[in-house]
């Protein structure tokens, strides 16, 4: 053996990112290992997109005796496409932050805590891998883009990438700061999908609130905390956002949903670092 | 970095100075004090809850003594973990590996986490597996492996990196016999092939012989340290075991010399003894007594002179405490 006593030495920056490094791809590795999620990966958006989609679609222009009531350009197939693509990144960004309890129960945790990488660091390699499997997930329903009749260019789809980035992003940092006050597994399921369906179906994401109304009109034909609900919403604002790329339909203003993922991806890992660094 | 060990002569690897931690009403540590030299395989001996982990813990950066200063090597740990973490290697009690990924895979994230550059890393790798005789293994997830070898992949990721000092936390319990053997036998040509400082905890006695000192540790505080022979011949007693013919007699013996009396196991006796206690017993009770067994000095029984205890009879009840404290949410089974 190569008896060696002289210290290899790194820069310090070169060590954080080496390790972020090696803790992102663990997380990527254990996801691609994880059957399970996979399936649900794949299965989630067919059911949507094919079941749910075509499903409605013939009642979504909402003709009623031939009178048209909704002036929704679109499809509900196109209409609800990009809103898959962000139920399904939701779902593995938030299960993938369940690998913070299993660590913390089987010991992993104590790996990384007793070497020289920074708290920051190891969260951000979690999130980060959490981040990109979900955005692995979401680019599966990009896959059904022709099935739903969304026809896409390239710059379309590195736009909707980043977008879907930014929301994974802020979704595996919530199903952190979930798990940080969950201990254990089956709470944490349960609460998470307290968290997921709810946030889903009041993101205007499955309906929409008509635009051709006025806001005064809009609470006039939905019920005022329906509204109010859909408005304090978040994921409104990113599904919103992710409409203007992928069928061009927008609601609010382009740019409110990039920066309202972006105030969220602040505020959600921060924190989640905070309750880290106490721990 | 400033982390250029301050002189000390002679080289410590380890420094403990008056080190005490409290867990809300349990003072786990008690001014703990003592240090290892460079190169020395070092046993911190005690029954579960003695303060073992509490104080191996401390060592590693992740619990802060309430006072005391702790040095690796010349490295304050409490002030500068990140410098003083680069230098150990730590095998908990408890597993840390990841199960879902190779023996491989995992050893290359404990060399990227620590910072180790590729070309050593890989040479590193395929050397500890194969001193730890895993070399077959290393494609295989680590959830198939035995307890064993999940053990000995631990002790070879400890020392991927540049570890100078490597903490083991009873890297033996829960082994059969066989096994915990051949984790000694890897301890000791580790020491032969590399530069390295050994500090174990155990509660298994006969473990600690072969180390080059021992400190014995109980309800917090450290009550010898010395070398295995100095500490027999220091504290050690001869034990006198007997089986006495009938319960009667074992009554009457038991009472006859009452002051000398440590140990009532089943039907038999044990006794502090001497040549002349020998005799006298023999003397008055020599009929009535179907077996006799004299123990020369063992680290059994300087345990048993210092603490007034078996540590065999103390280790089960005090681990279903320590089993007891995690349930609660105790500190170090979080």
């Amino acid at each position: 053996m190569s008896g060696v006593r002289k210290r290899q030495r790194r820069s310090p920056l070169m060590v954080q990112l080496g390790g972020l490094y090696g803790l992102w791809l663990r997380e990527v590795k254990r996801a691609f290992r994880d059957r399970g999620q996979l399936v649900g990966g794949v299965s989630r958006p067919i059911l949507w997109v094919l079941i749910l989609g075509i499903g409605l679609n013939p009642y979504f222009r909402g003709e009623v005796y031939g009178e048209v009531t909704f002036v929704v350009p679109f499809t509900y197939l196109q209409f609800i496409f990009p809103a898959v693509i962000a139920l399904n990144i939701m779902f593995t960004s938030v299960q993938s932050a369940v690998s913070v309890i299993w660590d913390r129960e089987f010991g992993f945790l104590r790996e990384v805590l007793v070497s020289p990488l920074s708290r920051a660091t190891v969260l951000l390699g979690k999130i980060l891998g959490g981040t990109t499997v979900a955005v692995l997930h979401g680019s599966l329903v990009l896959v059904l883009a022709r099935f739903a009749d969304v026809s896409l260019t390239f710059t379309d789809v590195l736009k909707a990438l980043g977008l879907m980035t930014l929301l994974a992003f802020a979704l595996t940092s919530l199903g952190v700061v979930i798990a940080n006050r969950i201990r254990s597994f089956e709470g944490f399921g349960i609460f998470s999908n307290a968290v997921i369906l709810p946030l889903y179906f009041t993101s205007s994401s499955i309906f929409p609130l008509d635009p051709a109304l006025s806001r005064a009109q809009t609470r006039i034909v939905y019920p005022d905390w329906l509204v109010t609900i859909v408005e304090y919403n978040p994921l409104t604002y990113a599904v919103d956002s992710l409409r203007g790329v992928l069928i061009n339909y927008n609601q609010f203003a382009p740019w409110t949903g990039i920066a309202v993922m972006v105030v969220a991806c602040v505020v959600l890992f921060s924190i989640a670092l905070y309750d880290f660094r106490r721990a | 970095m400033p982390d250029q060990p301050t002189p000390v002569s002679p080289p410590l690897a380890i420094h403990v100075d008056a080190v005490s931690k409290r867990y809300g009403r349990t003072l786990a540590l008690d001014e703990v004090s003592f240090a290892v030299r460079e190169k020395e395989l070092f046993a911190l001996l005690g029954p579960n809850g003695a303060g073992k982990t509490t104080l191996l813990h401390i060592l590693s950066t992740i619990l802060r003594p309430d006072s005391g200063v702790a040095l690796i090597g010349g490295v304050d740990v409490a002030r500068q973990p990140l410098a003083a973490r680069e230098r150990l290697g730590i095998v908990f009690q408890e597993p840390s590996l990841d199960d879902r990924l190779s023996v491989r895979e995992n050893l290359e994230l404990h060399g990227l986490v620590f910072g180790v550059p590729r070309r050593l890393r890989r040479q590193r790798i395929e050397e500890m597996l194969a001193l730890v005789e895993l070399t077959d293994w290393a494609a295989k997830p680590v959830k198939t492996l035995s307890s064993g070898m999940k053990r000995r992949l631990e002790i070879a990721r400890a020392l991927i990196h540049d570890s100078e000092i490597l903490l083991l936390d009873e890297p033996t319990v829960g082994l059969d016999a066989q096994t915990r053997e051949r984790i000694w036998a890897y301890v000791r040509r580790l020491r032969a092939e590399r530069e390295i400082t050994v500090l174990v905890t155990t509660h298994y006695i006969e473990e600690v012989e072969g180390c080059d000192r021992v400190c014995i540790i109980d309800g917090g505080k450290v009550l010898a340290l010395d070398t295995p022979d100095a500490l027999k011949q220091a504290h050690g007693q001869v034990l006198l075991r007997i089986m006495p013919t009938t319960e009667p007699d074992r009554e009457a013996i038991a009472t006859r010399f009452a002051d000398r009396l440590t140990g009532k196991q089943g039907a038999e006796l044990t006794f502090v003894s001497d040549e002349a206690f020998v005799a006298a017993l023999l003397a008055e009770f020599g009929t009535r007594i179907t077996a006799l067994n004299v123990e020369a000095p063992s680290l059994e029984t300087v345990f048993l002179s210092l603490t007034g205890r078996e540590l065999r009879d103390r280790a089960a009840g005090a681990r279903e405490q320590t089993h007891a404290f995690g349930r609660r949410g105790g500190e170090h089974t979080r």
